[in-house]
């Protein structure tokens, strides 16, 4: 027993020893860890959440960006918006139109051009590589230095006016340019983004057709199906949910982004181009230092809150496709 | 020995210090060898200052340093961030009567009042002396100068002029058979000289205006026209509340038929244009006439379109109207202000007192091309050269011949010129709407500004 007594506790010790190593390890690591995360952590409390809480309040408040202090107006920047300024609101109407119209627009345009275009890149073998990189480069030169070779390509003398008259379909010319033009200028501006997006569509199609496993496809070929049959019944079903990611990215990107309404239109000819994101931006900073900037925010948080019910109808149709 | 030193070291030490702190001093006893930083919206505005300060500094000793931000909408968000940070410059460049007095208004601006008095107010353009100031008026209707004090001179004037003015160019016309230095009397003979200048260049020969900014139609050109056929006390009744005198009325649809006549001339894609592309599209030789102001001449100047190519005339008034010989008069388009955290008020003052004096406004007007507040009486001939004083011809004329864009107290408390520019945009050029259907879109848009307030 002595023996014993004397024997066991080395053993038993043993794994006492072991757990509180594994112990402080697992806290080291998680230290490690947290210390890792934690400058993220801090920026997103500092920079995120301050500059949340600061709009959030702001959008209550009125005012111009300098002045020592806030007036507080509780609701009445929400309520001028949705109804009561007869000046504001229907112009934000007519601006949340506009968006919609571009969102449905863009997201259809662009998963009817680029489902196509990544099946046929999928379908060859030579020079894929490159015209993968080709189909790209809409996307890496996408910004303000496009949107004015843009304006130079669709203004009166531009390139398509000329190319339309060339071949002799002059009548689709546009004589005042296609931004000049009330019927043309949302179309025109729609193509431009339709153009900057179907890139990276492009490309999460493409890396999805290449995940499908090609005996799906051998197995309906030898049953008789033809190219077309394959996309429609094979394919597309399988690609449904980058689908669904492609039209919410989309969405989000042409709900909130102004910069090519800024620069391309400015809202004109007009009005006729005018949008959420543009307004927010014009009622923040093009109102001659107008104590405008909680509008402005009030504006932001409800484009917020329709890209959030996006988001939760996007996950609902995700999780249906599962 | 070690003692010593350490004491010899330590009052040395002292001494460098205090004589460093003495450098770098706050107070404004010593000026002459300041350096003041000053901010303005207008890049062609900055190679003018930067010679009027060389000028300066000769005489003063003091270093102005010059910075533009445009557009407008970065000026703002520059002037917001710096007012966050207190980091704004000695000097601001601001629009006069209205972007002043909010800053003013919001605590950024020092009042000058006790630096220019009555007396020394008396150098600028009648009309223009009193831009600066917070009235009665202007605190009823701009809401940061709740808590200013009426009297407070927020700015000084410094840049003046109108709008309205029309730039024709002088090979088109005598290219269309037209005598290149007589202007049209009438907005009939205007348009006759449009015909002929696009009848011999469909294409280039027509009238451009910076539409895209859509007031530009409203302000420069609409507002001028109306107020010639109609007479003063009819176009301010336009503006107001009384059922039966706005823009629907007789008189109303009459002025915007007027004005839709111009539809066959726009260049093509005016609507497509910002005012500075519309004003480059002239230069260029893409359009016979250009509709600007009296500022437009020295971007016309930058953009290599030189005066002597050009004749100049305001908008011309309408057969069988109340004004046969329309007059624009002057307004405060641009004053200075000193900022409230500036460190050299003494030297920033001194800067401002001769920008505005005669010297300093000729070196500058005469660089830039753009008018200055400051009356020049029988010099601005030599000051400012002949084609700029010759813009300063259309400024004068009887009380009734005078359009003045100034004045503010017939419009509603918050007159917002975008929203009546569209209307009229959808008229001319784009055609969506009839005169008729404008004026009534016209009066919803001005009864909906009268009830919001």
């Amino acid at each position: 027993m002595t023996a014993y007594l004397t024997e066991t506790p080395p053993a038993a010790a043993r794994p006492k020893a072991a757990v509180k190593r594994r112990a402080r390890r697992k806290t080291r690591q998680w230290l490690v860890g947290y210390a890792f995360i934690a400058p993220a952590v801090v920026l997103f409390l500092v920079m995120g959440l301050y500059t949340l809480g600061y709009s959030v309040t702001l959008s209550f408040a009125k005012w111009n960006g300098f002045s020592p202090s806030w007036d507080w107006v509780g609701l009445k920047n929400y309520h001028d918006l949705l109804y009561a300024d007869p000046r504001l609101a229907p112009e934000v109407q007519r601006a949340a139109l506009n968006t919609g119209v571009a969102m449905v627009a863009v997201s259809a345009g662009t998963v009817l051009i680029a489902l196509p275009l990544a099946v046929l890149l999928n379908s060859i073998r030579r020079l894929r590589g490159l015209l993968r990189s080709v189909y790209f480069l809409p996307y890496v030169t996408t910004g303000i230095a496009v949107y004015y070779a843009w304006r130079y390509v669709l203004e009166p003398d531009g390139a398509i006016n000329l190319a339309l008259r060339s071949i002799g379909l002059g009548s689709l010319a546009r004589p005042q340019g296609f931004l000049g033009d009330p019927d043309t200028a949302l179309p025109a501006l729609i193509v431009v983004m339709i153009w900057g997006s179907v890139p990276v569509a492009m490309l999460l199609y493409l890396a999805g057709l290449q995940a499908i496993d090609p005996s799906l496809m051998e197995a309906a070929a030898m049953d008789g199906a033809g190219t077309v049959r394959r996309v429609r019944h094979i394919t597309w079903p399988l690609l449904v949910p980058i689908t669904v990611a492609i039209v919410l990215l989309s969405l989000r990107d042409t709900m909130q982004g102004f910069q090519i309404f800024l620069i391309m239109t400015n809202g004109g000819p007009a009005g006729h181009t005018e949008v959420l994101g543009l307004k927010a931006y014009q009622q923040a900073f093009m109102q001659s230092m107008s104590p405008t900037l909680g509008v402005a925010s009030a504006l932001g948080w409800l484009i917020f809150v329709a890209a959030l019910l996006l988001a939760v109808l996007n996950a609902r149709l995700l999780r249906g496709t599962r | 020995m070690t003692g010593r030193r350490r004491v010899v070291a330590a009052l040395a030490a002292a001494t460098l210090g205090l004589a460093a702190a003495g450098c770098g001093g706050d107070d404004d006893s010593g000026t002459s060898d300041a350096t003041i930083s000053m901010w303005t919206f207008k890049r062609t505005h900055v190679a003018a200052l930067e010679q009027a300060a060389a000028t300066f500094k000769e005489k003063t000793g003091i270093t102005v340093k010059v910075e533009a931000f445009t557009p407008d909408d970065v000026f703002t968000s520059k002037i917001q961030s710096a007012a966050q940070t207190r980091d704004l410059p000695d000097v601001l460049e601001l629009h006069a009567g209205g972007e002043d007095m909010r800053v003013g208004g919001g605590g950024l601006l020092t009042d000058l009042k006790g630096d220019f008095d009555e007396a020394k107010l008396q150098r600028f353009l009648p009309s223009t002396r009193e831009a600066g100031r917070v009235t009665d008026e202007r605190k009823a209707k701009i809401e940061e100068l709740a808590n200013a004090t009426v009297g407070t001179l927020y700015s000084v004037p410094f840049t003046a002029g109108t709008f309205g003015i029309v730039y024709a160019n002088k090979d088109k016309m005598a290219a269309a058979g037209l005598d290149p230095d007589t202007p049209p009397k009438t907005w009939e003979e205007f348009l006759t000289y449009l015909q002929a200048t696009t009848k011999v260049d469909a294409k280039q020969g027509g009238l451009s205006l910076g539409l895209k900014v859509t007031q530009t139609g409203f302000n420069w050109v609409y507002e001028q026209l109306a107020f010639a056929y109609l007479g003063a006390d009819r176009f301010k009744a336009l503006f107001g509340q009384q059922a039966g005198q706005g823009f629907a009325s007789a008189d109303g649809i009459k002025t915007l038929e007027l004005y839709s006549q111009l539809k066959p001339y726009w260049i093509p894609g005016a609507s497509a244009l910002g005012i500075d592309e519309a004003d480059v599209a002239f230069a260029q030789g893409k359009s016979a006439f250009n509709v600007g102001g009296t500022f437009t001449m020295a971007f016309l100047s930058q953009n290599d379109m030189k005066p002597e190519k050009l004749l100049t005339f305001p908008v011309p008034p309408a057969t069988g109207g109340k004004v046969s010989d329309l007059r624009l008069a002057p307004l405060a388009l641009t004053g200075l202000a000193v900022t409230e955290t500036s460190k050299q008020r003494e030297a920033s003052v001194k800067w401002l007192d001769f920008l505005t004096g005669a010297e300093g406004a000729g070196i500058f007007a005469k660089a830039s091309l753009d008018l200055p507040a400051t009356d020049l009486g029988s010099q601005a001939e030599t000051l400012i050269g002949k084609d700029l004083a010759a813009l300063q011809k259309f400024f004068t004329g009887p009380p009734e011949s005078m359009y003045d864009a100034a004045d503010k107290s017939f419009r509603p408390p918050d007159y917002d010129e975008v929203e009546v520019g569209n209307p009229l945009l959808k008229m001319s050029p784009l055609g969506e709407v009839a005169p008729a259907a404008t004026g009534a879109e016209l009066d919803k848009v001005l009864a909906a500004m009268w009830q919001s307030k």
